[in-house]
């Protein structure tokens, strides 16, 4: 369970001081999917990199299982991220130069997982987007929708509790994007993970369990299945 | 992160801008050449001078005068009491009998050979021709080669050791069939009247060939007789003349190499000038030193450039990763990794320059080595002489040299922060 309390966060100083959240409260169940929808500027990507631990707001706590994150020093936040969190983003973040099963790697290496034991991990990963034909591939070879499956192969290798999506289709075309969608939910529905998409796109929006809508800072309106 | 993922992912990194890495590693390489090459030049030349030394002195044997030479301050004043010399620099005084019996008495000398230096007239042998030789006294711990015979143990006081040059001129056919055959020295008595000159034959048999080499001084003229043939040679031409008993300089041989220089301090406190085989090679090693110093300042002045070249590559190699780092550090990459991380991507560059320099040091030595050694008529002696421990240590420390400069750009990307970096529009 994710809970989000009290966070505020501004940005400058002194007269010119801008709030980008406002207040913001809500939870998340465990395996619960959630679109965090709003406008840019709206203050939605802040909420993302609070959430998981990159940004520190001025107020608030964010308790992830009972433990609040922003309590934490540097080294535990790192450590928590690189073994309970990670990441898609709009413009996928493969390493070109490197091959698909190194890019894979990364998460694996950052979270000390022995090298032994990585092997079957990353072609399980490569698996479950369908690229397990390009492993030795550069990763600048791949089209679009392909970095994006490799970006979420990299995202999933280290069996994550939270997966956090930037606009993970905002780059694609709506058929290589619905592929990505797919892997994402079908990732999130079996196995148990909380998904948290970030979006303006009201499609990939409706296809989660929880919305939650910003404006300027503060929340609109929670809307959920359950 | 492991130490090993870290490194893997700087050397790939490296290799991903292959251009860029190596031309800064050969910046850092031309420290390395140059550092290299003065250290092997260093040990080649100390070990050089070790042979020289060791070819025309003995480190059992001190060489005493009677006072340090003094620079000469203008005519010198004539005194009754002593002889002495004067050429157009320096002014010095002669060792007399008196001397030598003193320094002889010392505890710990064996034996006291002044340099006779007997001036005879001409040597002849089988062919007649006569020629002018100059004569020394054989010490059997000076290392000597050989074209043909032996001097195991001492000379005997009929022998005499004859250069490569004198074998055919006296009218020998070869250097093999000259041992064992006689020569004779002729000498004038310099006291006998004018109006009567007297002089006699003196024979000696060949023992051995001195052939030419690039480490002795006077085996490559002068004949060597035993230190009593000297005496004698010296007697019959200057007995009954002003300057007989008066010599330069006197070699003194101690009853082992670490008497000497207890000696030298007992020799010093009479008032002599006294100098061990140590300090001949000492002043010939402080000239090495410092050549091999201002080397290694030019080696040092490349490495402090290429420091430079270094921390602007990383820099570079910094504004153009902002996104991989911001990626890593989302990842939960430690800040001490990502600074790791660029740390060993420098210490990479210094490894491959320091080992590309010293390397091509290395090879240029091979290649050079008998071209020198041609050059200066030295034989078989190698002027630059490689230790690994030497190239090791050069490595070594222009890896450390790399990290120090990669330190404030690993900062930069240690402290670069994530949510800038992912920032795409």
């Amino acid at each position: 369970m994710i809970e989000v309390k009290n966070i505020t966060k501004t940005y400058g100083k002194k007269d010119n001081v801008f709030r980008v959240l406002n207040d913001v409260n809500f939870t998340i169940p465990d395996g619960a999917s959630v679109a965090i929808l709003g406008k840019s500027g709206s203050g939605k990507s802040t909420l993302m990199h609070v959430m998981s631990g990159l940004d520190r707001p001025d107020k608030g706590q964010v308790v992830i299982d009972g433990q609040d994150i922003l309590s934490m020093n540097q080294k535990d936040i790192d450590k928590f991220r690189s073994t309970a969190m990670s990441f898609i983003f709009q413009s996928f973040f493969v390493q070109a130069n490197e091959s698909c099963y190194d890019n894979v790697s990364l998460p694996l290496e950052i979270a000390n997982v022995p090298t032994k034991k990585r092997r079957s991990k990353i072609e399980a990963a490569l698996k479950a987007v369908e690229l397990i034909d390009k492993k030795k591939s550069r990763a600048r070879e791949l089209s679009g929708g392909q970095k994006q499956r490799l970006a979420v192969a990299r995202a999933i290798v280290n069996q994550p509790k939270i997966l956090f999506a930037d606009e993970p289709t905002g780059n694609l075309d709506s058929v290589t994007g619905g592929v990505v969608e797919d892997l994402l939910f079908d990732y999130n529905k079996r196995n148990k993970v909380t998904l948290i998409v970030v979006t303006h796109d009201e499609d990939l929006a409706n296809r989660c369990d929880i919305q939650i809508r910003i404006k300027d800072g503060e929340i609109e309106s929670v809307k959920g299945k359950k | 992160m492991r130490l090993r993922d870290v490194s893997i992912r700087a050397a790939r990194s490296l290799k991903q801008a292959k251009a860029r890495t190596l031309l800064t590693s050969l910046a850092i390489g031309v420290g390395a050449f140059t550092i290299t090459l003065s250290l092997a030049a260093g040990v080649g030349g100390r070990a050089y001078t070790d042979q020289i030394v060791s070819a025309n002195t003995d480190i059992k044997e001190l060489s005493v005068a009677k006072a340090k030479p003094q620079e000469q301050q203008g005519p010198q004043k004539y005194s009754d009491t002593s002889s002495g010399v004067a050429t157009g620099l320096f002014a010095g005084q002669y060792l007399n009998l008196d001397d030598i019996s003193k320094i002889k008495q010392i505890d710990g000398v064996v034996s006291v050979s002044p340099n006779y230096n007997p001036q005879v007239r001409y040597i002849s042998g089988p062919s007649g021709d006569r020629y002018l030789a100059a004569l020394s006294t054989f010490s059997p711990s000076v290392t000597l080669k050989l074209a043909a015979g032996s001097t195991s143990g001492d000379l005997a006081d009929n022998e005499i050791i004859l250069t490569e040059a004198y074998v055919t001129a006296l009218g020998f056919s070869d250097d093999q069939s000259a041992v064992g055959q006689t020569v004779n020295i002729v000498a004038d008595k310099l006291s006998s009247p004018l109006s009567n000159p007297e002089s006699r034959t003196f024979n000696y048999v060949v023992k051995a060939i001195s052939s030419k080499s690039g480490l002795a001084f006077r085996a490559q003229s002068t004949l060597l007789l035993s230190n009593n043939a000297s005496k004698t040679l010296y007697d019959y031409i200057n007995q009954g003349t002003r300057n007989y008993g008066n010599f330069t300089v006197t070699a003194v041989q101690a009853v082992s190499a670490d008497k000497t220089n207890t000696i030298k301090q007992t020799l010093t406190d009479m008032g002599y000038f006294a100098q061990t085989a140590a300090d001949i090679l000492g002043v010939i090693n402080t000239f090495i030193n410092v050549l091999q110093g201002i080397l290694l300042g030019f080696g040092a002045l490349a490495v402090i450039t290429s420091v430079f070249g270094i921390i602007n590559t990383q820099y570079i190699s910094v504004l153009e990763r902002v996104q991989q780092i911001g990626l890593m550090k989302a990842l939960g990459m430690r800040r001490r990794d990502v600074g790791r991380l660029f740390k060993l991507e420098a210490a990479w560059i210094g490894f491959i320059g320091g080992a590309v320099g010293s390397g091509l040091a290395v090879i240029f030595g091979l290649v050079v080595n008998p071209i020198i050694s041609k050059a200066l008529d030295i034989g078989d002696v190698r002027l630059l002489i490689f230790e690994p421990l030497n190239i090791f240590i050069v490595v070594a420390g222009l890896v450390l040299v790399a990290v120090a400069s990669g330190i404030l750009p690993a900062r930069k990307a240690a402290r670069l922060n994530p949510i800038d970096a992912l920032r795409t529009e």
